[in-house]
């Protein structure tokens, strides 16, 4: 489910890479002083798109300290100082990746879904100390879950309802912005890239899910079978599109501000391309074409 | 915010021709066409009347009128942040009875309220409205795919209704809009008049200066 939001690397300034990457191990080392180092091996783009918009949002500067840290002992990283924004995004981080966790773990048979039933079990307090510093969030998370289960059971043959489960979900990480007009901003932006996120997640999966008989929205929708025609690939091509779109207007109402230019970067330019590469079948998860940190 | 050269984001001694490019850039991004139905339209329209009044201020300062900025109004030059068009109902008339119902359910979309609007809707008739209509509220909560099902059954069902054809493009355009020049004004969804938005633009007006 992860993965898809990152920058895009060539026409990202040297200035705004940087940025990219303090926020990233800014993040990094927020996550493990409020839930413990092991919820640092979750850390991922995604993640560090939402702490650099909640940075934007709640208008945090670019400011930076130097930082050594366990991947990288020998050098030391420009890292963003510790901040509400990085707080606030570290705890959803983990509550998000927590609940992802479970549900693998509730999908997959017993053995297969060994792995994540480990990780789960060594990640419980970090997602429990997550959890008693966000209730309201983490709630949130369950109930879309919830409903998300609901309809994958009923075989909804909705794209919209199954993917506004999911959008829901990352919406509900900006009720904590304090301002209520860039809330608002924030709230429709997230839920647009969290819609675009699962349905580009369920064409990717198609024929994964198509063997293993698992619930796949496009599947349900195109009956035709994984080998969507034209017309099914025009009309989620147009749907994600759509979503990219109101989210690019949303975010044109926050506040210029030294994020700006690496949010552009990854709304106009990195979530195109993912689209791109996702609906010609192209996209490879551990290829890293975003920024190496 | 009382520098209208911030505003803009141009620097003070930026040449006329510059300035009228950056407030056409602005203006292309906030105008109402990008946030038709939108439940972020109010943020956007008042975004585009900060513009419209640095920029009108710019221009009045630079031609030697006087440099205040604050309280001066839109018009003339600027573009208006209102979309203007025909009036709710036009085209619509084999509604017949259903009109009050239908002029309240664009209300409640107008106004957010989707769940009230999809109540009112269960008490009309399923012709070309109910289904522009429900792809209306569709959209407006960010179900696209559904929207676009629906306004292509209200313009299969309804084929000469401007309103439906138009929403049924604008989806199939992904929410861009492309503008000539001119910037040929719009009709925005749920039967939101030029009186409305008139209405909306002087609440907003009030609640502004209400809250400063």
């Amino acid at each position: 489910m992860f993965g898809y939001i990152r920058p895009f690397r060539d026409e990202l300034k040297m200035r705004d890479f940087d940025r990219f990457r303090s926020a990233y191990c800014g993040l990094c080392h927020t996550m493990g002083r409020r839930c413990g180092p092991l919820s640092r091996l979750l850390l991922n783009y995604d993640f560090t798109f939402l702490a650099i918009l909640l940075s934007a949002a709640c208008e945090i500067p670019c400011r930076g300290t130097c930082r050594r840290c366990v991947v990288h002992p020998l050098q030391r990283r420009g890292c963003s100082e510790p901040s509400q924004a990085l707080d606030l995004a570290a705890d959803e981080s983990m509550i998000l990746a927590w609940w992802k966790l479970r549900d693998n773990v509730q999908d997959k048979a017993f053995f297969k879904g060994l792995p994540d039933r480990f990780g789960a079990a060594l990640l419980r307090r970090a997602y429990r100390r997550a959890a008693r510093n966000r209730p309201e969030f983490d709630a949130m998370t369950q109930q879309c879950l919830d409903d998300l289960r609901v309809l994958e059971q009923a075989r909804s043959p909705s794209l919209d309802r199954t993917a506004d489960a999911s959008a829901r979900l990352l919406a509900a990480a900006a009720r904590s912005v304090p301002d209520e007009n860039r809330m608002r901003v924030l709230e429709q932006l997230l839920y647009h890239v969290g819609r675009w996120i699962y349905l580009a997640d369920a064409f990717h999966d198609r024929k994964k899910d198509a063997e293993s008989g698992a619930y796949n929205p496009l599947l349900c929708c195109f009956p035709e079978g994984p080998d969507l025609g034209p017309e099914a690939r025009e009309r989620l091509e147009l749907t994600m599109t759509h979503s990219l779109n109101l989210a690019g207007s949303a975010f044109s109402l926050l506040p210029e501000g030294p994020w700006s230019p690496v949010l552009e970067n990854i709304l106009f330019l990195g979530m195109p391309a993912a689209q791109t590469a996702v609906l010609a079948d192209a996209w490879n998860p551990g290829r890293r074409r975003g920024v190496r940190e | 915010m009382n520098d209208p050269y911030s505003v803009l984001g141009v620097s003070s001694n930026a040449s006329d021709d510059e300035i009228k490019r950056v407030y056409r850039d602005l203006a292309r991004k906030y105008h109402p066409d990008n946030f038709q139905n939108n439940p972020l339209a109010d943020l956007a329209e008042e975004k585009m009347k900060e513009i419209n009044e640095a920029y009108e201020a710019i221009t009045r300062m630079r031609s030697g009128g006087s440099s205040s900025y604050s309280g001066t109004r839109s018009g003339g030059s600027s573009y208006s942040g209102g979309a203007s068009g025909s009036s709710y109902g036009a085209g619509s008339s084999y509604a017949g009875g259903n009109m009050a119902l239908y002029a309240q359910i664009r209300n409640a979309i107008n106004s957010g309220h989707l769940d009230l609007a999809e109540h009112l809707l269960q008490q009309a008739p399923q012709n070309a409205e109910w289904h522009f209509l429900a792809g209306s509220i569709a959209y407006r909560r960010g179900w696209m795919d559904e929207a676009l099902q629906q306004y292509n059954r209200a313009c299969q069902m309804d084929p000469s209704n401007m309103e439906y054809r138009r929403a049924l493009d604008y989806m199939q355009r992904a929410g861009v809009v492309y503008r000539s020049a001119g910037f040929p004004s719009m009709r925005s969804f749920g039967g939101l008049t030029a009186t409305e938005c008139c209405a909306s633009l002087l609440c907003a007006n009030c609640l502004c200066h209400g809250g400063c």
